[in-house]
């Protein structure tokens, strides 16, 4: 039987989380607002109005091209792209043709285990093919016969990224889209949140013969809005072709609609031929400029990106994969891990089991920024060294956890006000044992008739009657020796 | 001479010294309107015999607007308040810019229900330093033309020195306006000479600035970048004075350039001596192709209009400025051929936005899908002119065409530019001042006798267009009459940012021939 591989390249177009638009200063996101509210004449293009660009823009893309390894163009253009439609105001729409602000680039893409067809971790390397700043078109809702058209988009700043058709799984395509959300997020440049429309992703999609490099007809998918929709629209593609290869049809160049609702791919339209959108210069904007000076100011701060990260993280802390890649899924939690590292001073595994298991727990049940909790990263030391150094048990260490973030206080006076300290007085903790046994003439006959494994019971009743204060080990040894 | 006929500065003046007020300049001015205008400008109207003696500057006059301002000028000055350098000053604004609550037309049908909801830059400014806006004018239809004659408002304007010729064009209802004392200043704009070349033919003052020294924030886009609003006026002073207020930067306009004004006002006397003025050959003939050829034929300049040339060299000579003869300017004759490519484009895609969906005309006919509702929207809509430039703009921007097209166009447009910049060269070997051109190769010609030839049209541009493809400035003056009492317009162009020089030679030039016989001699509907 032939065996067939798939290629396949996306097309993602990336909202830019600026305040405002990119040519006016209207407010820029628009998702809880009701129709036609963030407009202007310029973003509705109006007669006689001009574009005028937000910096910021070009900053954060200067962000994404770096970490994409493009090459950042010093001098890079605005195009006209002409084509009528109702939701796009001008009749063009800006962005850039062939000097964008990025050119070239690529993503070492790691492929885990689970999404690997052998079950292997792997690296591909994806192509960047476009990467160029541009403004989104308005949106169209047909509705019967009548269409509705929102303006607020219009003039939002996008990213649209191209990759070269470089992948080859729809778990490949899904991973990429994983790591490019993370990415996004990382650098702070976009919300990418797909089901808003803050990443938007197309995807090409043909087949091959497993090792051949021509490439075949494609078709293209348009409007899936979900990283698994993409990875099942592309899977359900590619089988569609191979089942029209094997009985002996030719793929034909559509486009492709997502339904969402049955998981199933529609024809939209055949493509004849490309559109002419007669690209030219804007004559509108001038060209962009990026001094060397305001590049180095925007990369001043560039952080160290997550799959690098991630890396160090194994090597450095001696953290298992899985560790490190969770630890490095947002940057501010990745700081604090670190941070807390750092305070507690040895032992990142032992920081990392403390954060992962409890911490995170915390961070996500309360949807709380690492950056703003009141449980700092030198708070989850000090917590740690109190179990190490005995003075608390590791429960009482757990409690803690909750009470620094709820009250702010330093874990070490919340010890003290609420006289938390393990107690480890064999006196004190005789005693309480004494009383216990007292007070349980039959678990006492029983033990003692052989069911040698309520010494558990005991113990966690005398830890009740001290309120988890009691050295455990030392309320067992007593315990056992009474009921000798 | 009554009072609308006194230039801009010196109404000011009287206002400042309580010799008049705002109102009473507004009304002297409304008064000239209703002496020679006649009906403004609609939509569907038949010209009659009647209309043909009448200037017809005017789309729409917002006389009830310009007294509210007129009488907010005189409270102000009445309670010590400056109200701006060009207080008082009544002003007509080319229809091709948005004025907010006025209808902004460009003269055409698509647009002819369109009230702008913001006003450009330049007019804001005017009416920021206190001048009156009076109404909106004529033009051709989104300023696609030389003589006013495309506009869908008939009746369109004529040239007020005699009806039954043209005022030129596009600005041809600013120049009109101004050249017939129905206001002393005019906003208009040049994107191949549409300020320079109406200035000519109605014998007035007509400056297009350096592309970017005046925002185009709410002009209705032809070419982006060509287009550049600037005064028309009667004397150099007033044009000087109304750059000085429009000029500038803007936060709504990245292409209007943040270098600093220079001082116009300041340096207006101090004459031409020292300066280097340059003629050039290639500025005495014009150069067209043949159509079924492309051959290109050279025909030289009627002998008035040259003789107007020199002897404006010689008045400026005997001034002591220095005349350079002989300078090679070589890319001129390219002018038209490349701005007929590169004004096309943009403007084709200028155009887009006019669809039917949002504003402007959208068809009252039966439509099946939205593709035919553009069709016939802008069918409807749009006069032949914006159609022919469509289909233009579309084929040589086209994939396949716009490498032998589009792209050699701008080539040509930077060896235009060179020309200028080697003619201009401080160090280089004409250091020119100035060039000292005729403004058009003809006097204002017959309504109806050019109109419906595009390409002729479009070669009354041939001796204004290589400014703008050069983005440098311009300015015309009035230069003479011809044997038939027409206007002789001439041209000074210089380098970048350097219309303080072209003012003060402009000023020079005026003063040295007031009292030549032709300066008398007033405009036919006002002997």
């Amino acid at each position: 039987m032939t065996e067939y591989e798939a290629v396949i390249g996306l097309e993602t177009h990336i909202q830019l989380n600026t305040t405002t638009k990119i040519f006016c200063s209207c407010k820029a996101d628009s998702w809880f607002d009701p129709p036609n509210t963030n407009v202007c004449p310029v973003c509705c293009g109006l007669p006689g109005v001009l574009p005028v660009l937000n910096k910021r823009v070009v900053e954060k893309a200067v962000l994404l091209a770096n970490a994409m390894h493009s090459e950042i163009r010093p001098l890079s253009f605005f195009d006209r792209k002409n084509y009528f439609y109702p939701d796009l105001p001008k009749g063009y729409q800006i962005s850039q043709f062939d000097q964008s602000l990025g050119k070239g680039g690529y993503l070492d893409l790691p492929i885990p285990a689970a999404a690997s067809p052998d079950k292997m971790p792997y690296t591909r390397r994806v192509s960047i093919w476009k990467l160029h700043i541009e403004e989104d078109a308005g949106k169209t809702k047909n509705v019967g016969n009548c269409r509705f058209i929102d303006f607020n988009r219009c003039g939002v700043p996008l990213v649209e990224m191209v990759t070269g058709p470089d992948l080859r799984t729809a778990d490949e395509a899904g991973q990429y889209l994983i790591r490019l959300r993370q990415l996004l997020r990382w650098l702070g440049i976009s919300e990418a949140d797909m089901e808003k429309a803050h990443l938007r992703c197309d995807a090409n999609v043909s087949i091959r013969v497993k090792g051949e490099t021509i490439l075949n007809p494609k078709t293209e998918i348009k409007n899936v809005n979900s990283i698994d929709a993409v990875r099942d629209a592309i899977a359900k593609e590619v089988e569609r072709q191979i089942r029209e290869v094997e009985a002996g049809h030719r793929i034909e160049a559509w486009t492709l609609e997502w339904d969402e609702d049955t998981g199933t791919l529609k024809k939209m339209r055949s493509k004849e031929t490309e559109a002419d959108y007669r690209y030219f210069r804007e004559p509108d904007l001038l060209p962009i400029r990026l001094t060397d000076e305001w590049r180095d100011a925007i990369l001043r701060d560039f952080p160290e990106l997550p799959l690098v990260r991630r890396s160090r993280f194994v090597e450095q802390y001696g953290l298992p994969e899985y560790d490190a890649d969770i630890l490095t899924s947002e940057r501010k939690l990745s700081d604090y891990y670190e941070t807390s590292v750092r305070e507690y001073g040895s032992d990142p595994k032992k920081v990392s089991n403390w954060l992962m298991n409890d911490v995170l727990r915390m961070i996500n049940e309360q949807s709380l920024n690492p950056e703003e909790m009141k449980l700092t990263p030198k708070a989850l030391a000090e917590i740690i060294k109190l179990v190490d150094a005995g003075t608390i048990n590791i429960t009482t260490g757990k409690s803690l956890l909750e009470k620094v973030q709820a009250t702010g206080k330093a874990p070490s006076q919340i010890v003290i006000d609420e006289g938390l300290a393990k107690v480890s007085d064999d006196g004190a903790i005789r005693v309480v044992c004494e009383q216990v046994l007292a007070e349980s003439p039959n678990e006492v006959a029983a033990y003692k008739g052989g069911k040698v494994g309520l010494i558990g019971w005991f113990v966690g009743s005398v830890m009740k009657k001290m309120q988890g204060k009691a050295d455990a080990s030392k309320a067992k040894a007593i315990l056992e020796e009474l009921l000798k | 001479m009554e009072l609308c006929d006194l230039s801009a500065l010196e109404m000011t003046k009287l206002l400042r010294e309580k010799k008049t007020s705002a109102v009473e300049i507004l009304q002297s001015c409304l008064q000239r309107i209703g002496r020679v205008d006649g009906r403004p400008g609609a939509l569907d109207q038949v010209v009659t015999d009647d209309d043909k003696q009448k200037v017809h500057s005017f789309i729409t006059l917002t006389d009830d607007l310009a007294l509210e301002q007129a009488r907010a000028v005189d409270a102000d000055l009445a309670a010590g308040k400056d109200p701006g350098p060009l207080a008082g000053v009544p002003f007509t604004v080319k229809d091709i810019f948005c004025v907010k609550n006025t209808p902004s037309t460009a003269a055409s049908r698509i647009l002819a229900n369109f009230t702008a909801p913001y006003t450009a830059t330049p007019v804001e400014r005017m009416q920021k330093a206190g001048a009156v806006m009076i109404g909106k004018v004529n033009l051709d239809e989104f300023t696609y033309g030389s003589s006013t004659e495309s506009s869908a408002f008939q009746p369109s304007t004529r040239n007020p020195w005699d009806t039954s010729r043209v005022p030129g064009g596009s600005s041809g209802g600013s120049t009109a306006s101004v050249a017939a004392g129905e206001a002393p200043l005019s906003l208009g704009t040049d994107t191949a000479g549409s300020i320079r070349q109406p200035a000519a033919f109605c014998g007035v003052v007509g400056v297009k600035p350096t592309y970017g020294r005046v925002s185009r924030y709410g002009l209705i886009a032809f070419a982006s970048s060509l287009d550049c609003p600037g005064p028309v006026a009667r004397t150099v002073s007033d044009a000087a004075a109304m750059l000085q207020v429009i000029a500038g930067a803007d936060e709504h306009d990245s292409t209007a350039t943040v270098l600093p004004v220079a001082d116009y006002m300041s340096g207006l006397e101090k004459g031409v001596k020292g300066m280097r003025i340059g003629l050039s050959p290639d500025y005495f003939r014009i150069t067209f192709p043949d159509l079924k050829t492309g051959e290109f034929h050279q025909q030289p300049l009627p002998k008035e209009i040259e003789e107007a040339v020199r002897r404006a060299a010689q008045v400026l000579a005997s001034l002591g400025a220095e005349i350079v003869e002989d300078v090679p300017m070589p890319n001129t004759r390219f002018g038209i051929p490349a701005y007929f490519v590169v004004s096309r484009v943009e403007a084709a895609s200028n155009l887009h936005r006019y669809d039917g969906v949002k504003y402007g005309l959208r068809t009252h006919k039966q439509y099946t899908d939205l593709k035919q509702m553009y069709k016939i929207s802008r069918n409807e809509g749009f006069g032949l002119q914006p159609k022919l430039r469509i289909l233009m703009g579309m084929y040589v921007s086209a994939a396949q065409y716009s490498e032998q097209y589009y792209q050699r166009a701008l080539r040509v447009r930077t060896m235009i530019r060179r020309d200028f910049e080697e003619a201009f060269d401080p160090q280089g070997k004409y250091r020119l001042d100035a060039l000292l051109t005729p403004t058009t190769p003809t006097t204002a010609f017959a309504m109806d006798a050019v109109y419906g030839d595009s390409v002729l049209m479009q070669y009354a541009d041939q001796l204004t267009v290589p400014a703008n493809h050069a983005g440098v400035p311009g300015i015309s003056l009035p230069g003479g009459l011809d044997g038939t009492n027409l206007p002789i317009g001439i041209q000074l162009l210089g380098a970048d940012y350097t219309e303080d020089k072209l003012f003060r030679i402009g000023r020079a030039y005026e003063q040295a021939t007031s009292d030549e016989a032709w300066r008398k001699v007033l405009p036919g509907v006002l002997r």
